[in-house]
């Protein structure tokens, strides 16, 4: 069983990291929809911390042991879940980055070709006015 | 009939304007795009100074969002046929015509040029001829058609499949998995016999560790092709 000391150390590392998550939103550094995932984590955590019977109970109910195993297991499976989410996320964006680059590449294309279309109008306007002129 | 060339170029200053004279000579009722993706050798400054028609991409895509790329061009711009052409010397242009005329006579919505059915000119390495006979076995597995060369970079595309191709096209490596997406769609893919030269400039993308990850890549990729819809 966890020690009264270990529960509050562990409490206090949980709540600074909670600070510096909120932190980093509030000051927009980090996407919310991002850090949702790592908010429930800490949420998990923080409750399992405050009531340790409750880890007793789960880790009954799931056939594990000693239920610092199924802190181990939990924690497995979290980290599992936020680089999946993080997976998903960077297909999203990659797919996003393409389809910016080719329309950026494409309407550059477009301008280019609009430019020297008009500096050749110029010159010809040019030339005319010469003309005229003389 | 408007018809359009894509070269995708990395890193080709020194082949790119040899291509396009190509092009212009020996296929000259084809409009050309170079789609110029990120050289760090200075290809776009080739292109600018010669007067080469170009999009410029600002980030580097890899050869399957470059030819995309190509194919959005098509589109946009009105293209009724779009066909890929290596900027490396390894393919002729006096056969652009020929496919032409094979795409709108059979009706297809692909028209590959084949090394592997005349066995002309270079045929490529031993072992990657090995890969490519795999491919083309597992491509008749599981559509049930005959691909000889299902690796060939030198295709031609009707607007319909040009118009699938610039909203969905494979990333890295795209040309067997994306023949199967359209022979999964009920395209009709005909192959023309073509002669390829062995590359002039450059190397092949896929060597050493590479063509591991090509191998497991692809043959994923084609296994999933075959589970979508």
């Amino acid at each position: 069983m966890m020690t009264l000391k270990l529960q509050i150390v562990i409490g206090v590392a949980i709540l600074v990291v909670l600070a510096i998550l909120v932190n980093m939103i509030r000051r927009r550094s980090l996407e919310l929809k991002y850090a949702l995932v790592w908010i429930l984590v800490l949420a998990a955590l923080l409750a399992f911390d405050c009531a340790p019977a409750l880890l007793t109970v789960v880790s009954g109910f799931l056939g594990i042991y000693a239920p610092v195993n199924m802190i181990f297991f939990l924690g497995f499976c979290f980290s599992l879940l936020i680089i999946f989410s993080l997976t998903v996320a960077l297909s999203r964006l990659s797919n996003s980055v393409r389809t910016l680059d080719q329309a950026a590449a494409l309407m550059e294309k477009r301008l280019r070709d609009l430019e020297q279309e008009l500096e050749k109008e110029r010159a010809r306007n040019g030339e005319e006015t010469d003309h005229h002129g003389m | 009939m408007k018809k359009l060339v894509i070269i995708p170029a990395y890193n080709e200053s020194a082949s790119i304007v040899r291509a396009v004279d190509d092009i212009r000579r020996n296929a000259p009722g084809f409009d050309y795009v170079v789609i110029n993706d990120c050289s760090t050798d200075g290809t776009a400054d080739v292109c600018l100074q010669n007067g080469l028609n170009y999009v410029d991409l600002p980030v580097n895509l890899g050869i399957g969002g470059a030819v995309q790329t190509g194919y959005l061009y098509g589109c946009r711009n009105g293209y009724d046929l779009a066909v890929q052409f290596d900027g490396d010397g390894q393919h002729d242009a006096s056969y652009l015509e020929r496919m032409a005329q094979e795409l709108i006579r059979t009706e297809s919505g692909m028209v590959i040029g084949s090394r592997f059915i005349e066995r002309e000119g270079f045929q490529s390495s031993g072992l990657r001829r090995i890969g490519i006979r795999y491919f083309s076995l597992l491509i008749r597995l599981l559509t049930g058609k005959r691909v000889t060369d299902p690796t060939s970079g030198m295709r031609m595309v009707s607007r319909d499949v040009m118009e699938i191709y610039a909203d969905s096209y494979p990333k890295d490596y795209p040309e067997p998995e994306s023949v199967v997406a359209i022979l999964r769609m009920g395209k009709k893919v005909t192959e023309l016999p073509v002669v390829m030269r062995e590359r002039e400039e450059g190397q092949s993308s896929i060597a050493g560790l590479r063509s591991v990850y090509y191998m497991i890549k692809v043959t994923l990729a084609i296994l999933m092709e075959r589970l979508r819809r």
